[in-house]
């Protein structure tokens, strides 16, 4: 009987702890999907909670998973790094939010002057395993491949600017889990090149590409080639808190916020 | 009943703590403990079920074959994700031999040599080393045991990875394996030393409790013989500590087989099994164990089929684990009989 009490009481205080955090509920926005997509997300969100009476739950997992997730209306919104395709499942809407460039970078040991188009696709591929057989290389040797795994919104973008649908990145190159281990691996490796966000090229080269160094300043002023958009994915159109806040994202203070480290869109 | 809940009185915790500090019966004290005990073991039950649940479908669509070799790895997991984009239903071909056998290698590996080194420090520290050594060599064996493994890790990736590649691998044997592997320091010797450097610490701890726990008289009684130390060391203490030593390699072999974190660092990212007819250049070749797998690929979690790979990977995990505790049993049951130790 003792016992019994005493687990009803633990029960009770349980429950009672548990009660204010629900009858203080505040609409909540769910964000699930790109890596990349979701520093700005949470930036963004930071910034407009402070002014309204909303609570955002951001989950990550790749851009795939972000429009698979709001098409299931799991999530309020998707994050995607990749732009709409054919076979995404229909009424879905896509809200640009902003735009990123994509560098391609080798270690600061071999700073490469120039890469084109053709240059990557066959370094990637596979194609060219020399750094010999690259002009402009100042070293001999492998070439070691460092990319992204397939839940990346990175990679993605990656394929879709630099490779093409038709060209697959070699299956020896090393996958990493995160543009700071892409990073960090291309930084102490002299034969490595890679790609990464604009965010991580601190201690890297980034290559130039078609003849254009990869900056934000050059990204913004659209010279830059390695571009790729972010959207905030809706089903349907977007309604409510959500719809307020995509809307708040295209003000002068939420812009001023995405052109510190991301190219906003007009 | 809201009103009730939503303020509890500070009386009903105050009777709480009263009847928790009071001196416990011993019935109260066998059904409370029991029940925390059952529940580890339910906890237990359950956490098996879903993963072998959640598991399933990647054993039953590969069968037999999902444990043997065939294409890369890496492409299939990637093959796998992107089924979900298809609309053709989910793809779960996947042959896991290179991601067995880098766990295989690491695990085995770093246990063998781990268990030399832990045998042969705990036989200096006890018999051997003199008292200040001694003194000093006991806190920094269980300070080490304790380092967490992100931090070996660390070191790996910043010090150790690229002291390899660049110095140790020469660009000829780079480019004799190019048209099939990348060599970047990231690779099995380097995932085996480290993984030593983690294990052999908990072994050593062991060991050394074991050693000091024979008897005084077996061993005096030999020296008493005219035995030296080295051979009442091999022939006594050692024979009589092997259940703990045994104990310790079966321990440290569950550390070395769950370890994910330190191996996804410094193994190199490439589902690539490391074959041994390459001779020198084996040991400079990327492999990716499964635990590693997992957490390199945990962000592809929710895509259904990958999960579900994923789970297979623990799954794989789990029941070696069990086999291991098994074994570790069966091992120790013959050598109970010389006593001494765990």
């Amino acid at each position: 009987m003792r016992t019994f009490r005493l687990t009803t009481v633990a029960v009770l205080a349980l429950a009672a702890l548990a009660m204010p955090a629900a009858a203080l509920a505040k609409p909540t926005i769910t964000l699930s999907g790109s890596t990349s997509v979701a520093p700005l997300a949470a930036k963004l969100a930071g910034a407009y909670v402070k002014h309204h009476k909303v609570r955002f739950k951001i989950l990550q997992g790749g851009s795939d998973i972000g429009v698979n997730d709001v098409a299931h209306g799991r999530v309020t919104l998707g994050m995607s790094s990749r732009d709409p395709l054919p076979s995404d499942p229909g009424g879905l809407q896509f809200n640009r939010i902003a735009r990123d460039g994509i560098c391609v970078a080798t270690n600061p040991g071999n700073p490469i002057a120039n890469l084109s188009q053709e240059q990557i696709q066959g370094i990637f591929s596979g194609k060219v395993r020399s750094w010999s057989q690259v002009p402009g290389a100042r070293i001999g040797g492998t070439i070691d491949l460092i990319v992204r795994n397939a839940a990346s919104g990175t990679q993605d973008a990656f394929q879709n600017i630099f490779m093409g649908q038709n060209l697959r990145v070699a299956p020896s190159a090393s996958q990493k889990p995160s543009n700071g281990r892409v990073q960090q691996s291309i930084a102490s490796d002299r034969n490595a090149i890679g790609y990464v966000d604009f965010n991580f090229t601190r201690g890297l080269h980034t290559v130039p590409y078609k003849g254009v160094s990869c900056s934000l300043r050059n990204a913004k002023s659209g010279q830059y080639g390695g571009i790729r958009n972010f959207w905030l994915v809706s089903r349907g159109k977007a309604k409510g808190p959500a719809a307020a806040w995509i809307k708040w994202i295209r003000s002068a203070a939420a812009r001023s916020i995405i052109a510190s480290n991301w190219v906003p869109v007009k | 009943m809201t009103t009730k809940v939503a303020q509890p009185s500070p009386g009903l915790l105050d009777s709480l703590w009263e009847t928790v500090s009071k001196p416990w019966t011993d019935k109260r004290a066998e059904l409370v403990l029991g029940a925390l005990a059952c529940s580890v073991l339910v906890l237990i039950a359950g956490m098996v079920i879903f993963v072998f649940v959640k598991a399933w479908p990647s054993f039953s669509h590969n069968g037999l074959s999902w444990f043997g070799s065939g294409g890369n790895v890496d492409q299939q997991l990637d093959d796998i994700f992107n089924s979900t984009k298809t609309g053709h239903g989910y793809d779960y071909h996947l042959r896991a031999w290179p991601l067995l056998w880098g766990t295989i290698l690491t695990t085995v590996g770093a246990v063998v040599l781990g268990l030399a080194v832990a045998l042969f420090a705990a036989v200096f520290i006890v018999e051997f080393a003199p008292d200040w050594l001694r003194r000093v060599l006991d806190p920094v064996v269980r300070l080490l045991a304790a380092v967490p493994s992100v931090i070996y890790g660390l070191i790996g990736i910043l010090v150790i990875v690229p002291f390899v590649g660049n110095h140790l691998i020469s660009a000829g044997r780079k480019e004799s394996v190019a048209y099939v592997v990348q060599l970047t320091g990231a690779s099995l010797i380097v995932a085996v030393l480290i993984l030593t450097v983690m294990i052999t610490p908990i072994m050593l701890a062991i060991i050394v409790d074991a050693l000091r726990s024979v008897p005084r008289g077996w061993t005096e009684g030999a020296a008493a013989l005219g035995v030296n130390r080295w051979r009442v060391m091999w022939t006594i203490s050692v024979r009589a500590a092997r259940p703990a030593i045994v104990a310790a390699a079966v321990l440290a072999t569950a550390r070395a087989l769950g370890e994910a974190i330190m191996l996804s660092m410094v193994s190199g990212s490439i589902g690539f099994a490391p074959n041994p007819l390459d001779g020198i250049t084996f040991f400079f070749e990327p492999t990716r164990p499964l635990a590693a797998t997992i957490v390199d690929r945990a962000d592809a979690l929710s895509a259904p089929p990958l999960g579900q790979t994923l789970y297979a990977f623990a799954a794989v995990l789990l029941v070696s684990a069990m086999f291991l505790s098994l074994a570790g049993w069966l091992a120790k049951q013959p050598l109970k009989k010389y006593g001494a130790g765990a």
